[in-house]
């Protein structure tokens, strides 16, 4: 032995080490080994000494690696250190050892001195690490793909709506021109409401269309289309008040109108966005109160305000509000809409580089303010 | 994105030939250092990691292209395309001697030898053939490379331990010899280790030299022999060496097999 022959101890200290311990020619042949390391691949010292290689006793992708990566690290390192291998016992078992090596000259010749500690549990833990590592993997793979599926659902849904509205504005054209045919003509007293009524409800249906179709267009396509021009922003409040105060006899609803200047919007987009908010504020305002409508300028914005007395927005409410589909609760049966009003009074604003915010408590009431950066900007 | 750059290309030596030295499955091109400095002094010789492995841009590294060696013998076409002078000689280890070959399959005009050390170019065992592996022998080794994962840059880049009184490599350079991406390791390990290449083997016309090594596990000396029957013009030299790496464990038997056939073709 070439190790540990100064004296009994030190023989009985390399055998007895608790870590296997061995000695290889340059090509892998064993000449010295402990018992310890005996012991763990259940081979006598004389079957293993001079008769076996290291790689002789590996798993084959052991020895695959020790081809490919030990050999070559050995050499151009001179040292290896912490590399799992799978040992093959007699017994056809495999046992996890963790190693490390030195490559040296002794006199003139190449050997390698290698200690091996057998680390079954480490390698049911790294086991376990790699297991759970491919379930992760795996479960964010799977998560990916189902998010990408229902956006694709989403998106087609989507344009759907966007197609069947598209698709409903043809009969719906077609029953406003009979109705106003009809109108123009003789009617009996009782015929009258009725065809009043039908009109009134084809009008509605074409203001749902719109909305739908205004929220296809921003939430699938480009965005809300706006053709902004020079406009003045008061009289523009006005006319809108004053086409509402028509559709909204039974309420009052107020202009005021503060500061003087040019602003740039698209008045047609304007008068939907005073529209919308009327209309909610007559659904969920306190009745008989008036709603009032306010234009604004200052140096370098313009806004436009509803307000309305009557039971406040809950604060849990108020941050969603001008989500799509987002439907006020006290809103009576007959008002309710598909809860895309306020989306598109947002998406108006966005669209003209602005912003909306909503202010409603029991005292002040509930005030929707759209706020526009003034001179195109 | 230059070639130099993706394959961490070193272009040294002058002469009227060139010569590239690709290294095998396992470490970089490193492997050539007790070799390819022998050549310097006659030849041109470029030294590239194949994309993966070594010093190469990890961010080239495509798992579809490289999901056969048709993708890194693209690679080597365009190496020699762009870095070649004079006749092309490819030396390559183990799996790149197959990709040399596909190649010159690809570009006959581009290459005037091969040179293939330890090459094989089917590691499992098939009907009559014997490579030397099985199936389930190349999951073995999938799974010894995964249980070397979670240690791979303490165990790729051990801490030299005591004084090797002479490692071959600085520290610096043992930061990447043998590591890379575990991943890209085992798509690598999968590719170069259930690739069947012997049907193209009688399609290379260029003079081969086939460098075996006595006792290889990874090429054994019958692999040797059957690319002796089937390669057209191929001259098969058996080396003394136990192991997959003559370059690294017998370089002077190594280059004395080389600079005969060099000699024999008159490069």
């Amino acid at each position: 032995m070439s190790v540990g022959q100064s004296s009994d101890d030190d023989a009985a200290w390399f055998d007895t080490a608790p870590c296997g311990l061995m000695r290889t020619t340059e090509t892998g042949v064993f000449s010295s080994v402990n018992a310890t390391f005996c012991a763990w691949v259940g081979r006598p010292r004389e079957e293993l000494v001079g008769q076996m290689r290291l790689q002789d006793l590996l798993t084959a992708g052991g020895r695959i690696f020790h081809h490919t990566h030990w050999h070559p690290l050995l050499q151009m390192q001179g040292s290896i250190s912490e590399v799992k291998l799978d040992f093959v016992h007699r017994d056809g078992s495999t046992i996890p050892m963790v190693l490390n090596a030195v490559r040296r000259q002794r006199s003139g010749v190449v050997v390698s001195d290698l200690a091996a500690y057998v680390a079954r549990d480490r390698d049911k833990y790294e086991r376990e690490l790699v297991l759970s590592r491919k379930r992760l993997e795996a479960s964010v793979a799977e998560a990916e793909r189902l998010q990408v599926e229902s956006k694709d659902r989403a998106l087609l849904a989507e344009q759907m709506i966007g197609i069947v509205s598209h698709d409903l504005r043809n009969p719906l054209s077609a029953i406003s021109m009979g109705t106003a045919l009809l109108g123009a003509g003789e009617l009996s007293p009782s015929q009258k409401p009725t065809v009043a009524r039908i009109n009134r409800a084809a009008e509605r249906a074409n203001r749902l269309i719109a909305d739908l179709l205004d929220f296809t267009q921003a939430r699938v396509g480009t965005g809300l289309s706006v053709t902004k021009s020079a406009i003045d922003l008061h009289r523009s409040v006005a006319d809108a008040v004053d086409e509402l105060a028509h559709i909204y006899p039974s309420h009052a609803i107020r202009h005021e109108r503060s500061g003087e200047g040019a602003c740039c919007a698209d008045v047609n987009r304007l008068a939907q966005l005073v529209g919308n908010l009327v209309s909610n504020a007559v659904a969920h305002g306190a009745p008989a109160r008036p709603v009032t409508v306010s234009s604004v300028v200052t140096e370098h914005a313009f806004e436009v305000a509803v307000h309305n007395e009557g039971v406040p927005i809950p604060p849990e409410a108020q941050p969603t509000i001008f989500e799509a589909m987002t439907r006020g609760a006290n809103a009576p049966t007959a008002a309710r809409s598909v809860g895309l009003g306020l989306f598109i009074v947002k998406e108006i604003a966005k669209a003209h580089g602005g912003r909306v915010e909503v202010s409603s408590g029991p005292e002040q009431g509930t005030t929707f303010r759209a706020f526009f950066p003034r001179l195109g900007q | 994105m230059s070639l130099q750059h993706r394959n961490n290309v070193h272009v040294t030596g002058s002469g009227d030939a060139t010569l590239f030295f690709a290294h095998g499955f396992g470490c970089d091109q490193n492997m050539w250092r007790l070799m390819a400095p022998k050549y310097q002094a006659r030849y041109r010789t470029v030294l590239f990691d194949l994309v993966g492995s070594g010093r190469s841009d990890l961010s080239a590294y495509d798992p579809k292209k490289y999901a056969s060696l048709d993708g890194y013998a693209a690679d080597v076409v365009e190496l020699v395309r762009e870095f070649a002078k004079g006749p092309a000689v490819f030396v390559g280890h183990s799996v790149s001697a197959m990709i040399g070959m596909l190649a010159n399959i690809a570009e006959p005009r581009l290459f005037s030898a091969q040179i293939m050390i330890g090459p094989s170019p089917c590691y499992i065992n098939d009907d009559g053939y014997v490579g030397g592996f099985s199936r389930a022998d190349i999951e073995s080794l999938l799974e010894t490379l995964d249980s070397n994962y979670l240690g791979w840059s303490s165990s790729m880049a051990p801490a030299i331990m005591g004084a090797p009184e002479q490692p071959e490599l600085s520290v610096e350079l043992t930061n990447s010899f043998c590591r890379t991406d575990p991943e890209i390791a085992k798509q690598f390990a999968r590719v170069t280790f259930l690739s069947d290449v012997r049907a193209q083997l009688p399609r290379l016309t260029a003079p081969t030299l086939i460098v075996q090594c006595h006792d290889d596990l990874i090429a054994p000396i019958t692999v040797g022999e059957y690319l002796l029957r089937v390669l057209p013009r191929s001259t098969l030299k058996v080396v003394q060496n136990v192991g997959h790496c003559p370059h690294l464990s017998a370089p002077s038997a190594s280059s004395e097999a080389i600079d005969a056939f060099l000699a024999k073709e008159g490069l």
